[in-house]
């Protein structure tokens, strides 16, 4: 066995340093530019304010409901540029009943097809019979100030944007699940390209015509409109194959609507607004002394609170 | 004369029992191709419906298995490579050389095809390398893996000169990414930061020590069941350095990969509060089975004995051993770091056969980890075979 100094002679030896040197220099450069750059790319500004109109005339009440206070500071804060704003959800865990309708709602919005859930209703029994008591949380994406999935994307297919809703590139994503194995929650499913009805397809045509799986229903083949943009499943398009989770229904947004599941929740338990408007209903929820959030010791700092 | 005689017979016999795995090998290729193809056309035809991971167990058998692939890979690399520039008896040939190469991307290669097999979106494999995050393990590891290709393969070229002073600085840039890349596996793990039982610095140390073990059995593997077909004298005994050394690289490579592993477990012993569910599941609950007799027994314990028996073919099954325990202690990290949520009830608000925490390995995954090793088999093959050809033109 050779000697280390008998290994190499001065000019292979230059020339290693100089590759491992180059190697190790372009791989930290390389980590560092991405680490910089995490910060959303989207467009802020003027561009990015929404005139809603749906709610001017409508004088503001004393005893008005919650969901048309929500609406109107919707309103309000839509017509702020995007980087002005700041989504939260508060969910008051002593209203809910776990009728579900917000579950249900978020998957007729979103057009989910089965294994895809954006927003379950955990249901925990607690006691002993008879003291038994039937505990209900709502969980969302928590859209997390830092979010744990967003860096392990390898391909920059998921961000936060400056309202703080994060979202994800169904044209990017390249359906490697590392980001539902970071996200604590079990907040993101992946879509795999399954139909709720395919199995009950009658007369589908034989041959290569006939899907594998079936003929799903026509009403599964309509179109999602996530992220404002038309997503149609047929033929393995995006979002087949991709993660998916909750985006505060940003495409109900946009149109001055809230979330599907603050409008559906029967028991008037889910709030969302803009919490940097301080006379706002989220805020004043928020600032609660019975406020909590999910596993907050992974320092993921979500943004979905529970008044418990 | 004696000797001499001793000698030959040593080299007859070791042809006969090259010959004997050779012909096991065709068969195991050859089952493993067609079973692997069926595997394939499933995965293909019913997309990921017909295997046992979902939303919340995300991966399964064949991201333990391209782990497993990327272990030998790097080890075998390292091996090759460290043996080649110290000129280490039994390694210091070039064809010993171009045959851990070989090795190496025969290791590599279907590993990729495990991943890809695996994607969401196997038609967007590229997006890895065209909009890389390097804040993500997963694109430094592909970028990594894709220069080293590179690399492995201008050594493998550059091998075949007489004096090239470009050899052994690639091998030393080989031989970082060897390093970094088994490594950087754990890492791969380690970055999910929301997971308790992935984030352990050991997990960085464990994937490399696995890696040179795996690259050491394998190497072995190759070396005591195929290579001394025509072994003279002198071949005979360059062999024996290089089965000596690399059934002591083994057997050391185990017994520390599990004094790690001891480290890393027997903190529960004296802290019970430090017993996670996951650790339990592993150690106590439904995957006792392959931590205890498929990575223990199968994989350390019986190869262990079988190396330090004297018997070539002994060593040759204690590296296929060693290698199916290691793919075991892969799914050991994997599985139990996945299928316990953190959030309690979250599978039954939300049924769905996706939506579970429980994971079995679906007979389409093994039929397609058949298929990675078919394809292992067969670059490895035809990576021999061209190192022969290239060889005779020269």
């Amino acid at each position: 066995m050779k000697k280390v100094s008998e290994i190499m002679d001065r000019r292979e030896f230059i020339r290693a340093g100089g590759l491992v040197g180059v190697g190790a220099a372009a791989a930290g450069a390389a980590i560092l530019k991405d680490r910089g750059e995490l910060a959303s790319k989207d467009p802020t500004g003027e561009k990015t304010v929404r005139n809603l109109t749906a709610m001017k005339n409508l004088k503001t009440q004393p005893s008005e409901d919650d969901h048309i206070r929500m609406q109107r500071e919707l309103a309000a804060a839509m017509s702020k540029p995007v980087e002005k704003r700041r989504w939260i959800m508060v969910i008051d865990l002593r209203k809910c009943v776990g009728c579900q309708a917000c579950t249900i709602g978020c998957v007729a919005e979103n057009k989910l097809p089965p294994g895809v859930v954006y927003r379950p209703v955990v249901q925990t029994e607690i006691g002993e019979f008879p003291n038994v008591r039937l505990n209900f949380l709502p969980r969302p994406c928590m859209h997390c100030e830092n979010p744990s999935c967003v860096p392990v994307c390898p391909v920059k297919a998921t961000w936060k944007r400056p309202d703080g809703v994060v979202v994800i590139d169904y044209d990017r994503c390249i359906g490697c699940r590392y980001c539902l194995n970071a996200c604590p929650y079990g907040a993101r499913t992946s879509d795999f390209g399954r139909y709720y009805t395919s199995n009950e397809a009658q007369g589908a045509p034989e041959g290569k015509e006939r899907p594998i799986y079936g003929s799903p229903a026509p009403w599964e083949g309509l179109p999602s409109n996530e992220y404002g943009k038309s997503w149609n499943r047929k033929d393995h398009g995006s979002p087949v194959g991709n993660a998916r989770k909750c985006h505060f229904c940003l495409h109900r947004l946009e149109n001055g609507l809230l979330p599907m599941c603050v409008s559906t929740c029967i028991g008037r338990a889910t709030y969302f607004g803009d919490s940097n408007d301080t006379e706002s209903l989220v805020v004043e929820k928020v600032t609660r002394n019975n406020v909590q959030t999910l596993l907050p010791h992974w320092d993921n700092k979500p943004k979905c609170y529970y008044i418990v | 004369m004696n000797s001499q005689h001793s000698s030959s017979d040593a080299a007859q016999g070791a042809s006969g029992l090259a010959t004997q795995w050779t012909k096991a090998l065709w068969l195991v290729w050859i089952l493993f191709l067609l079973a692997g193809i069926v595997g394939v056309i499933l995965r293909l035809t019913h997309g990921h419906n017909a295997a046992g991971y979902g939303s919340y167990v995300t991966w399964g058998l064949w991201i333990g298995v391209y782990f497993l692939g990327v272990g030998i890979s790097g080890g075998s690399f390292i091996l090759g490579s460290l043996g080649y520039l110290f000129e280490i008896d039994g390694f210091s040939r070039p064809s010993d050389l171009r045959l851990a190469i070989v090795l190496s991307l025969a290791g590599l290669l279907p590993a990729f095809l495990g991943v890809w097999l695996d994607l969401g979106r196997m038609d967007r494999l590229m997006n890895i390398l065209i909009h890389s995050s390097f804040t993500s393990m997963m694109a430094f590891n592909a970028w990594m893996y894709n220069i080293f290709l590179i690399v492995a393969a201008l050594c493998w070229l550059l091998s075949f000169k007489q004096k090239s002073s470009w050899l052994k600085p690639l091998l030393t840039l080989g031989m970082l990414f060897s390093i970094l890349f088994p490594s950087q596996s754990g890492v791969f793990f380690e970055a999910v930061r929301t997971n308790e039982f992935w984030r352990s610095p050991l997990l960085s140390m464990l994937f490399f020590v696995s890696a040179i073990t795996l690259g050491s059995a394998s190497l072995l593997f190759v070396r005591a069941a195929i290579a001394p077909r025509t072994a003279s004298r002198t071949d005979q005994s360059h062999l024996d350095s290089a089965l000596r050394v690399l059934r002591a690289v083994t057997v050391i490579g185990l017994i520390i990969y599990v004094v790690f592993e001891f480290a890393e477990f027997s903190i529960t012993f004296w802290n019970p509060g430090a017993l996670s569910p996951n650790t339990d599941y592993l150690l106590f609950g439904g995957y006792w089975p392959v931590f205890w007799i498929l990575h223990i027994g199968v994989g350390v314990i019986a190869p262990s004995i079988l190396l330090a028996m004297k018997s070539r073919g002994g060593w040759v099954f204690a590296s296929l051993l060693a290698t199916i325990g290691f793919g075991a202690a892969r799914l050991c990290v994997l599985v139990p770091g996945q299928v316990i949520g953190q959030i309690p009830g979250l599978a039954q608000a939300f049924q769905d056969p996706r939506l579970s925490y429980d994971y079995h390995i679906t007979s389409m995954e093994y039929l397609v980890a058949l298929m990675m090793i078919a394809v292992g088999m067969t670059i490895f093959y035809v990576g021999v075979k061209l190192s022969q050809l290239v060889e005779s033109r020269l």
